[in-house]
């Protein structure tokens, strides 16, 4: 039997004290693209810092496995050399720092971690290119300071290709619709798209069917109040859609979602 | 050897003004400056760091012809042009000492090293002149560097004149031993529509105060004054500044931003005085401060001194630790803690070194501020 890419189980969490996960039950096999939707306040970006490693939630309950290993146990950036990539909803603007040399140091970082020789300048700089090109990312950009003067879709942009660089095993993309018009949001979506391979799993969190338009979703789970309450495939988005997150009924006992 | 011979019963007492209250060098009034040592002149081949721009030496506060490389329009020891430092009510020493003097247009950077050496204290002055005639642009760079770990002490003082439509950038960067104290003041004086910056990086030293005061004799003059600090165990740097705008439309600009570790201290005096009538007054000052210990500590003075009343003044001071937010995503791309914190130090101070032009300077000080830095071999391999 194939491991699972990613399981959460019974995961509760805190931050400032407040609950906000409820026991998450969450299963992703490698290939799966998932995705969370839910009404504001549900806990969807909780569960992306979670998994991230953000110091600031509390984990009280529960366990996550990813590929294998107990994934509470490691630090942020060890998650990351690990193979956990997350696309931030507002991406950080960091004054004085160059794109390039941020991304060398984190590839380079991450291939130390799993063992591979350092890429050179020239080796980096093709990687570059070329990644650049599959989201259609300015390379020129590059030399600005990480997200800093950057559009509101170039961010987006800048972080799917941040993702193509460091090729994670689990992309977990927190509203990366969010701000988005039709075009960019069609880029992004082409971008993650390319990454989608048989190891590579996917956890997309959106508020709108729309993007699945686009990122076509193996599942789909509803989260609400800091638990799945509904899974189910890609149809469940557009009945989500339709009705809204109220219309939604939890599924019986019988499901193995809650 | 000529090594100045003080009377230092004045630093015992400075700290007992209110403009002198968080910098204390009363240790300065026991030092005996009077012996004096041999010299090792193959230091300063070291700190050549610019073959084709002219070079201007002294070392104990002597010019040292041998080593300097003088263009036209700089002279040693020669006419003043009036005395600016008068002005100001500056507590620093004045002395006789050897004089440069910079005129004419300078584009090629002119630096200047002073270097302190000796096994003995030794303490110096170190004048500098630097008259910008009308649409003249000057640009120098000074380096004040002690090399040996004694009580020793500059007082380089750099007087400047901006006459119309002219343009003056100087570098001052205190570096080396942290055991010397450094006093140093410029003082600016500048004619309708010229341009002075300042850059005042503070690496080096025990106990460091940097003056400045700028006084905007006409109208639209424009200037800024930055300074950078990053600082360790036992260093205090105290930026003490004073901007007079007396005519209209002038804008004027204070930056000061630094890191200070261990138990490292940084005072910062900002004062802005807007002369009755200096309408359309534009000035801002700003100091920003990261602290890496609990031990650390900032005193932040912003100040403000208005007699117009058309005028936009602000000031700014924060002290704060590393942004988490940054480190988080930082982290999240795979960077590991300690090396995604040096990284965010490196910007934040980089952000000051990046400012200026001269790349040869830059680079020297890039240089030396990652050897300050804990962990900055990781941004060496980086960027380099």
């Amino acid at each position: 039997m194939t491991t699972p890419l990613l399981e959460i189980t019974n995961l509760h969490a805190n931050i400032e004290g407040k609950e906000i996960l409820k026991g998450v039950n969450l299963t992703v096999m490698p290939g799966e693209v998932h995705s969370i939707m839910g009404p504001n306040g549900s806990g969807k970006s909780t569960l992306a810092s979670v998994i991230a490693g953000h110091e600031a939630y509390e984990v009280t309950d529960g366990s996550i496995r990813f590929n294998g290993i107990d994934l509470l146990e490691l630090e942020a950036d060890q998650r990351a050399c690990a193979g956990v990539f997350l696309a931030f909803q507002y991406p950080v603007e960091i004054p004085g720092v160059s794109t390039k040399f941020f991304l060398k140091a984190a590839v380079n970082a991450i291939r130390k971690y799993r063992g591979e020789e350092e890429l050179d300048a020239m080796d980096f700089l093709d990687m570059v290119e070329e990644k650049a090109e599959s989201v259609s990312l300015s390379i020129d950009l590059l030399d600005r300071n990480v997200n800093e003067g950057f559009s509101g879709g170039e961010k987006k942009r800048a972080e799917v290709f941040q993702m193509a660089m460091l090729d994670p095993l689990l992309g977990v993309l927190d509203e990366t619709d969010s701000g988005l018009d039709i075009d960019a949001l069609k880029i992004v979506a082409e971008g993650v798209n390319k990454l989608r391979s048989k190891k590579r799993g996917f956890i997309v969190i959106t508020h709108y069917q729309r993007l699945l338009d686009f990122i076509v979703p193996d599942f789909v789970h509803v989260l609400k109040d800091g638990v799945i309450v509904k899974s189910g495939d890609k149809s469940l988005a557009l009945e989500l859609e339709e009705k809204g997150y109220a219309g939604i009924e939890s599924c019986g006992s019988a499901c193995s979602c809650s | 050897m000529m090594t100045m011979n003080i009377d230092n019963s004045i630093f015992k007492t400075l700290h007992k003004n209110e403009a002198w209250m968080y910098t204390n060098v009363s240790a300065l009034s026991n030092v005996d400056f009077s012996t004096t040592t041999e010299v090792d002149f193959t230091e300063i081949k070291k700190y050549d760091i610019a073959q084709d721009n002219p070079f201007v030496v002294f070392v104990n506060g002597a010019f040292q012809e041998g080593y300097s490389r003088l263009e036209e329009g700089i002279s040693i020891n020669s006419d003043t042009v009036g005395d600016i430092g008068s002005r100001s009510d500056s507590l620093i020493p004045r002395g006789d000492s050897d004089t440069v003097t910079i005129t004419g247009n300078q584009n090629k950077t002119v630096h200047i090293l002073q270097i302190i050496t000796g096994d003995t204290p030794a303490s110096c002055f170190g004048n500098v002149l630097v008259h910008a005639a009308q649409d003249e642009s000057i640009s120098l760079a000074e380096t004040h560097i002690a090399v040996t770990d004694q009580n020793h002490v500059f007082m380089p003082c750099t007087e400047v004149v901006a006459e119309q439509k002219s343009n003056v950038t100087i570098v001052r960067s205190i570096r080396g031993s942290k055991e010397a104290y450094h006093l140093g003041s410029l003082h600016v004086t500048q004619h309708e529509s010229s341009t002075v910056q300042t850059h005042t990086i503070t690496l080096g030293g025990k106990r460091v105060r940097n003056e400045v005061y700028a006084y905007l004799d006409g109208e639209h003059c424009e200037s800024n004054f930055d300074g950078m600090y990053m600082l360790g165990k036992d260093q205090l740097v105290d930026n003490h500044l004073r901007v007079e705008h007396n005519e209209p439309n002038g804008n004027s600009r204070e930056f000061y931003k630094g890191v200070l570790d261990e138990n490292a201290r940084s005072v910062f005096t900002g004062r802005i005085y807007v002369k009755e009538d200096a309408h359309q007054t534009d000035a801002k000052q700003t100091n920003q401060n990261i602290l890496l210990s609990d031990d650390a500590d900032v005193s932040a003075r912003p100040q403000l001194e208005i007699y117009a009343d058309d005028v936009l003044c602000t000031h700014g001071a924060t002290t704060g630790e590393i942004d988490e937010e940054a480190m988080l995503y930082l982290r999240t791309r795979g960077i590991p803690k300690d090396a995604a914190r040096t990284l965010l130090i490196y910007a934040f101070l980089n952000e000051s070194l990046d400012e200026l032009t001269d790349d040869s300077f830059r680079s020297v000080l890039v240089e030396e501020l990652l050897s300050n830095l804990p962990g900055g071999e990781f941004i060496r391999a980086l960027y380099l």
